[in-house]
């Protein structure tokens, strides 16, 4: 708890965002390698291991990395739609108590999931293709009590209408829309039960640029409108600028640094933030072969053997003897908390070096 | 001024389906000059992909190069038409990865499930070269080498799905570059890669480009790619190539209204948090559905009405070597557009 403790008083926003909404504290989703017919375990794939982060009312938190570090597991683990293995995860309502979501019951884990909704990376698979779009926006609100009969006809028209498609289109099939469109059925569903946090697992991924440009405000319009919070799940680090007051960055199953957005983007703390900055194309033509690029070398650590001591080690040009024997802990370093051996003393460079 | 190495004109692929025409490509002008890198970019749908493998003749039926010239010039110093020849006789498959070679964007479905890397370059050096066995092994290893493959003497024997996405993206481009093209196409190479492994594929690229001298057409949606690797840019809209420039005039100086919203829809580092995107309105249009006159005209800002939506326009070349199709560039309609607003 100390450790969350600490990340809660590091945000100077409203009194409103230091209000926790989501609490995660030591986190864990492993996965059992089984072998042979009596499905022995032989192994564990720690794809989230042991992370801590707080979720404020009416923020958007970013959640980064490559591919394979945990951050999609992580938002399912939030809503038990994967099984948490270890930790403790806390929901707490605007008006009410603290909800253990790891220990909660089929009628309170019906209502987290009310509460706390997801928005899925592919529309196209995240849309029931034998369902008119009417039926698919419209499941929560029957599911949930929420409307009955005609009154959920009239809620999904106007929630159609909020996302910015028409209300005829309500007995369509997902097929007869763009990819664009699909994502704002997939956003529409996910807010008409009316929820107060949403996470949106590579929702604009996906997209084209000028329709990604358009879904990105969108969403920040709703999230005025309906009073929302956002854990936003990305790769694209300049969108996850864009949008988000606060990130963290995952590697290997782990939370290696999280603070606020313009300090981690400006002066990130650790090696491996860096090196994600770094290897952002940047959209100007002059400024190519300008600055130091760094370039990580070998693969993405596997999750089923992870490295000893510091899981970024054998791909950091900082790293030392004792990164090799010695795993670091998150711990609080100017802005940001960084789970590096080296965080003070490294001077690592940030993207305020070559924005123009 | 060197002589072009790919010169194509009013290139047209259409596929018929069930008695209507889709204009896939619609009328492609573009020049590729030996070792340079040409970047074809637009949104989904707008014929990129089509436009790329029409210059190969591999374009699925029932789609069908139906007009316009692919002028190839061969190591030969003989010119052929692409468009002209029989896409399954001898000629073009003497081209195909040899002097043309093609990567695409997901390396799982465009290599072999069932042959080891090393026996896929193998085959394609012994289809091409007149090499033993053992001489078209040896130079498979120094290809895989050349791109950066850890231990290519084992990895020869890797079937893909033992390699990682990047490392199978390497693979593809080695096998790709087994028989030194003179031609790249990319069709979005990194686009399923985490931005730590695009940037070293793109530097892969750039690096081999240097070192062998080879010209690059590459595809691709994300003009932070084409800031890093292009020389000169077109920029693609429903079939039609809009604006052909070179790169520090299409990120500085785009004329095309389309380019314009393009560039400023992009987030790029160095955002304020919150700052606002400017998005083009609406979408691409639906290809069965194609508006009149300029297509872009239904989300053109800068759109004149009664004329946008009626003229279709030319291709117009600018005193600074810009080319593009659009009715605010054409020099005699310029001086009568004001009047023509009135109206």
């Amino acid at each position: 708890m100390t450790l969350v403790a600490k990340q809660g008083i590091r945000r100077s926003g409203s009194s409103d965002r230091r209000t926790p909404i989501y609490t995660v504290e030591g986190l864990r989703v492993h996965f059992p390698i089984t072998r042979g017919v009596m499905r022995r375990i032989v192994g564990q794939v720690k794809a989230v291991d042991d992370i801590s982060f707080i979720v404020y009312r009416g923020e958007t938190l970013g959640l980064v990395g490559e591919s394979g570090c945990g951050k999609t597991t992580t938002g399912r683990a939030l809503l038990r739609i994967v099984e948490p293995t270890g930790g403790r995860i806390t929901y707490t309502p605007p008006d009410g108590d603290p909800i253990n979501v790891r220990t909660a019951g089929r009628d309170e884990l019906k209502a987290v999931r009310r509460a706390a909704r997801m928005v899925f990376q592919d529309p196209n698979s995240s849309l029931n293709p034998r369902l008119p779009v009417g039926e698919i926006i419209g499941e929560g609100l029957h599911y949930h009590g929420i409307a009955r009969g005609a009154e959920i006809e009239d809620r999904v028209a106007d929630m159609l209408r909020r996302v910015g498609l028409r209300p005829e289109y309500i007995r369509r099939y997902p097929h007869a829309f763009s990819g664009g469109e699909r994502q704002r059925i997939g956003i529409a569903r996910a807010l008409a039960v009316n929820p107060n946090f949403v996470i949106c697992d590579e929702a604009v991924s996906a997209l084209d640029v000028s329709v990604q440009a358009q879904i990105l405000r969108l969403l920040r319009e709703l999230k005025d409108e309906f009073d929302l919070t956002y854990l936003f799940v990305g790769h694209d680090l300049a969108v996850i600028q864009h949008i988000c007051d606060r990130v963290a960055v995952m590697y290997a199953g782990k939370l290696v640094e999280i603070g606020p957005t313009q300090s981690i983007f400006a002066t990130p703390r650790h090696p491996y933030t860096e090196a994600l900055l770094s290897a952002v194309p940047r959209p100007d033509p002059r400024v190519r072969g300008t600055g130091e690029r760094v370039r990580l070398a070998g693969e993405v650590a596997d999750v089923s053997n992870l490295p000893s001591g510091c899981a970024f080690h054998p791909r950091c040009r900082y790293a030392t003897e004792r990164c090799k024997t010695e795993t670091p802990q998150l711990r609080p370093v100017g802005e940001q908390m960084v789970a590096c051996h080296f965080a003070d003393s490294l001077t690592l460079k940030g993207v305020g070096s070559y924005a123009a | 001024m060197t002589q072009p190495l790919l010169e194509i004109s009013g290139l047209k692929t259409h596929f018929g389906v069930g008695g209507t025409t889709i204009r896939a490509v619609d009328g492609v002008d573009l020049v590729v000059n030996p070792g340079e890198t040409v970047c074809l970019v637009g949104e989904s749908g707008c014929g990129k992909s089509m436009m790329a493998r029409s210059i190969l003749r591999i374009v699925p039926p029932p789609g069908q190069v139906t007009a316009g010239q692919i002028n190839l010039h061969r190591q030969s110093g003989k010119v052929v038409d692409l468009a002209a020849l029989d896409p399954k006789g001898a000629e073009i498959r003497s081209i195909r990865g040899r002097e043309v070679a093609m990567i695409f964007q997901e390396p799982m479905t465009a290599l072999g499930p069932v042959q080891t890397i090393g026996s896929q370059i193998t085959d394609a050096i012994q289809l091409h070269l007149k090499v033993s066995r053992k001489e078209a092994r040896n130079q498979a290893i120094e290809v895989l080498t050349r791109v950066g493959m850890p231990r290519p003497e084992q990895r020869l024997e890797a079937y893909p799905f033992q390699l990682s996405g990047g490392m199978r993206q390497r693979a593809m481009i080695a096998l790709a570059l087994s028989c030194q093209p003179r031609l790249l196409i990319a069709d979005e190479p990194t686009t399923a890669l985490d931005v730590t492994t695009q940037a070293v594929i793109l530097d892969l690229i750039r690096d081999l480009q240097a070192e062998m001298g080879m010209a690059v057409l590459f595809i691709t949606h994300d003009l932070g790619v084409v800031a890093e690797i292009a020389d000169s840019v077109a920029v693609m809209y429903l079939g039609r190539v809009v604006e052909r420039a070179a790169v520090d005039d299409i990120f500085h100086n785009a004329r095309h209204p389309y380019t314009r919203g393009l560039l400023r829809s992009i987030p790029r580092l160095g955002i304020r948090v919150g700052e606002e995107l400017d998005t083009i309105e609406g979408m691409v249009p639906n290809p069965f559905n194609r508006p009149s006159g300029c297509s872009f005209h239904p989300r053109c800002v800068e759109m004149i009405p009664g004329r946008c939506d009626r003229v279709d326009p030319s291709r117009t070349r600018l005193p600074d070597g810009t080319e593009v199709r659009c009715l605010l560039h054409e020099p005699h309609r310029q001086e009568t557009a004001p009047a023509g607003a009135l109206q």
